[in-house]
């Protein structure tokens, strides 16, 4: 009952807030309601029993990637936006059906998948170890390879973003470095 | 206790990422889309997690955690991608930034 | 070496129409001439042989079909060969004459002229040598392509062009009748070699025999000028006049009563049918008469004089006497070569610039050779004693009294017409006022003789060929008696046609212009040539056209340039909203990564 109640308050808070995500003009309120939203989801996997992601989604997301957004929105000097610019309305109502339509298809499609996935193989360990260790060993036993690999691609990323995101160099009048 | 029931993840997860890829569409200023696309990206998460409290796995919440990681350098790069393009061009949104003619 | 009687003039062709324009214009012209006149020499020997034994010369065989072959051949008889040495006469005297006529057009590439020519003579040939109805079509197509090349000689002449035009359609529809003629003899007798099918003419079905009969004189209409198919006769004379003198009154529309008498053992079995054949031709001389009597062009009258003596030889056909209509072509290839040749050398002393009668006139003093060849031709033509014309018309007027009173009294009727309005030509043209001074102002002198030793040996020859009517007819397979009580009330008719016209043009008894206009209704009919000429042009050309019109503005014009400048526009639509697909607009692209995913999960679902 609780699992449930808790489930509605964050879902819903969740789903208002990715409306404001997605409606206002303001980029500051978008980037307010994005936090909101992070925030609510992490919510969410704390209900489902994923303490470890849920913790890590609060780290990471809630705290550095919404601060990254904030940095980049109000740091560089964005000119000044008029509401009425914000959204491509012509391609938003375009968009609706479509949208609608392929919530449609994925209900089904997951309602057909899941029937057929393997299940209950680990619920006795959760319930002796606890849920970080139950992810830390599957992690480092069967996902080793795929781990040591998202390290590598965020060493690349970080790497790629420095060399994107630095000044050039000044250079004379005639070219020349 | 009930336990919430597979189908509310996943009805969840679907709003989610379908206004995610609305807001993708429809939005005009180039960071903006880049929330939107965060946003998306957490409805997945939320899916993977759903699905592993169904199931009794343990594996939907690594590859959480995978994608935690990865949209943290692609939000990184685009971020990037977005300051280079407005040094460059002085221009903040998509349709300003084309060159192509309609 | 009879071969070579077809083979002369188709070297002559050859050579000129491929290095006509190396060799120059008089070679051209004296390598026809010496073509026909090979072709002549060879046709002698040729008669004289044919004369005692009929033979063939097969020449070649050429598509083998299951159990009948196709050949190409020859067959001498003396009907074939004595058609051929006359039609090589004449077309050699009419060469050497064109030199003359053609003179001031020496220099224009008047060597394809000569071609024509060569090719006319040799397809005319092959007409009357061929010894099945294959090769006789060919050279019915040939004469019908050469008249066609020959008539619209002057193509810068919108006149000349389509008249080309109307003698080749209504050509054509004669040759349509004609091919299903031969399809359907072919049919009844499994072969179209000539001996073959008079071997079985009595072995096969009348009425069926009949109907092929018919068709292939729908073929001798066309190609003669026959009613119905007669309009192109008269405007052929656009023409130069060699041209009319050759083709349209001596050789090519004779192409018709030869191939009826050619192919007579069919007709005389078929009885039914050469009723129908007399009927026209009957029809056809009073209606062609009728009108040369109101025309007023030099050529057109002598025209309608030609149609209407093929008119009377196709009387002659039906009512059962070959042989007097054969006689008949004989002698009127030679007066009435002779006639255009007088009036084309009135049309050339005034430098081609004369069309009617009533714009000359008084020229005997002027021009007297030609005035004694004009008159020699128009005496022939009405048929007084002694000349040609007056042995073969009697025949056919004896043969017409034996059918019938009223048919002799029709006969007579047409003859006393022809000597009146071919007299009425002589005189107007050579008596009377000079009116010529009107216009011209030099005077006219008489033409080169180049021009007339050929007249000169025509006049000749309708003077003399009058006399072989016995010989001719019984080398035909026939006998004739002259009945003297015909052939007197004839003589007299015609004198009276000619006393008519004595009257009216030159004494002036009756004023014929004020005749003229009293009777204009009358005279107007007959001008018309009773309004087939305005029929078909309007009601059958004219309908063509609109037809052809609403064809062109609907189906060409929105239909089919509908469906070209469709595409186009389809086109460039298509590429407008395929444009869209790259605007360089993320969000377009992600739209439209959402449209194929959403469709790819569908078809995915779909496939379950």
């Amino acid at each position: 009952m609780m699992q449930w109640l808790a489930f509605l308050f964050f879902g819903s808070l969740a789903i208002l807030s990715a409306l404001g995500v997605v409606l206002f003009s303001n980029v500051v309120y978008v980037i307010l309601s994005l936090l909101s939203t992070l925030v609510m989801v992490a919510g969410v996997f704390f209900v489902a029993g994923a303490e470890l992601v849920g913790a890590l989604q609060l780290l990471i997301y809630a705290v550095a990637i919404a601060v990254f957004y904030i940095l980049v929105l109000t740091a560089v000097p964005w000119e000044k936006a008029l509401k009425k610019d914000s959204h491509y309305r012509v391609e938003g109502v375009l968009t609706f059906p479509i949208v609608l339509a392929f919530y449609l298809e994925i209900i089904l499609v997951f309602l057909l998948g899941v029937s057929v996935s393997p299940k209950g193989e680990i619920r006795e360990y959760i319930k002796s170890l606890g849920n970080t260790e139950v992810v830390g060993s599957v992690l480092f036993s069967k996902y080793f390879f795929a781990f040591e690999l998202v390290s590598l691609v965020l060493l690349v990323g970080m790497i790629g973003a420095v060399i994107i995101g630095r000044k050039e160099e000044k250079t004379y009048e005639d070219g020349s470095p | 206790m009930k336990m919430v029931p597979l189908e509310a993840y996943l009805i969840l997860s679907i709003i989610l990422f379908g206004l995610g890829v609305f807001g993708m569409i429809v939005r005009r200023n180039l960071v903006t889309i880049l929330m939107s696309a965060e946003l998306a990206l957490n409805a997945v998460n939320i899916a993977f997690v759903g699905a592993d409290a169904y199931l009794g796995l343990a594996d939907g919440q690594i590859f959480a955690l995978f994608i935690i990681a990865l949209a943290a350098v692609e939000a990184a790069v685009g971020l990037g991608i977005i300051v280079a393009i407005f040094r460059l061009r002085k221009v903040e949104s998509s349709d300003e930034l084309t060159d192509m003619r309609g | 070496m009879e071969i070579g009687i077809i083979l002369f003039p188709l070297i002559s062709f050859l050579v000129v129409g491929l290095f006509g324009r190396k060799l120059g214009d008089l070679p051209s012209a004296i390598i026809t001439v010496l073509g026909s006149f090979f072709a002549f020499l060879l046709s002698i020997p040729a008669s004289i042989k044919a004369l005692s034994s009929p033979f063939s010369v097969p020449l070649y065989e050429f598509i083998s079909l299951g159990n009948y072959t196709l050949t190409l051949g020859l067959y001498f008889d003396p009907l074939s060969s004595l058609t051929a040495s006359l039609v090589c006469l004449i077309a050699t005297l009419i060469f050497i004459y064109s030199i003359g006529y053609m003179q001031n057009l020496f220099g224009q590439w008047t060597y394809k002229f000569y071609a024509y020519l060569s090719f006319f003579l040799f397809s005319m040939l092959m007409i009357v040598l061929s010894d099945n109805l294959l090769g006789m079509f060919f050279g019915w197509e040939g004469v019908g392509l050469a008249s066609y090349l020959l008539i619209g000689y002057f193509h810068q002449q919108k006149y000349a062009t389509n008249s080309a035009f109307e003698a080749f359609v209504m050509n054509r529809i004669g040759d349509w009748l004609y091919l299903f003629g031969i399809f359907a003899v072919f049919y009844l007798f499994g072969s179209l070699n000539l001996l073959e099918i008079f071997e079985k003419v009595d072995a096969v079905d009348p009425k069926l025999l009949g109907l092929a009969v018919l068709l292939l004189f729908g073929g001798a209409v066309g190609k003669s000028g026959q009613f119905p198919l007669h309009t192109w006769l008269p405007n052929a004379m656009a023409g130069p006049t060699p041209v009319s003198a050759l083709l349209h009154s001596s050789t090519m529309v004779a192409a018709g009563v030869y191939m009826v008498a050619r192919l007579y053992p069919i007709f005389e079995s078929a009885p039914q049918s050469l009723k129908v054949v007399a009927v026209i031709g009957g029809l056809t001389a009073l209606f062609a008469s009728l009108s040369a009597t109101s025309h007023t062009d030099i050529k057109k009258i002598i025209a309608f004089s030609t149609m209407s003596q093929l008119g009377l030889m196709f009387l002659a056909l039906g009512i059962g006497d070959k042989s007097s209509a054969m006689f008949h072509l004989t002698t009127h290839a030679f007066f009435k070569a002779l006639l255009f040749l007088s009036a084309g050398s009135i049309i050339h002393a005034f430098h081609h610039h004369v069309h009617e009668i009533y714009e000359v006139g008084g020229l005997k003093k002027y021009m007297p050779i030609t005035y004694a060849t004009f008159f020699v031709g128009a005496l022939a033509l009405a048929g007084i004693f002694p000349f040609s014309g007056f042995w073969s018309k009697d025949l056919i007027i004896g043969s017409a009294y034996e059918v019938s009173f009223g048919l002799g009294v029709f006969v007579s009727f047409v003859s006393f017409l022809t000597a009146y309005y071919i007299f009425r030509e002589g005189f107007v043209m050579f008596y009377g006022e000079e009116r010529h001074r009107e216009h011209f102002e030099e005077e006219p002198k008489e033409s080169p003789s180049i021009m007339l030793i050929p007249m000169l040996i025509l006049a000749i020859g309708s003077l003399v060929v009058g006399f072989f009517e016995g010989w001719y007819v019984g080398v035909l397979g026939d006998k004739k008696e002259i009945h003297l009580d015909i052939a007197i009330s004839s003589v007299v008719i015609a004198l009276a046609g000619i006393g008519l016209a004595y009257l009216v043009f030159v004494k002036r008894v009756l004023d014929p212009e004020k005749l003229y206009q009293s009777l204009k209704p009358m005279h107007t009919t007959f001008k018309e040539q009773f309004f087939t000429e305005k029929l078909y042009h309007k009601i059958l050309a004219g309908g063509y056209m609109l037809y052809s019109k609403v064809l062109y503005t609907v189906g060409e014009r929105q239909l089919i340039d509908g469906l070209v400048n469709g595409s186009y526009l389809m086109a460039g639509f298509l590429g407008r909203v395929f444009r869209n697909l790259q605007q360089g607009r993320v969000n377009l692209y992600l739209l439209f990564l959402s449209v194929g995913l959403s469709g790819l999960v569908l078809l995915t679902l779909l496939w379950r």
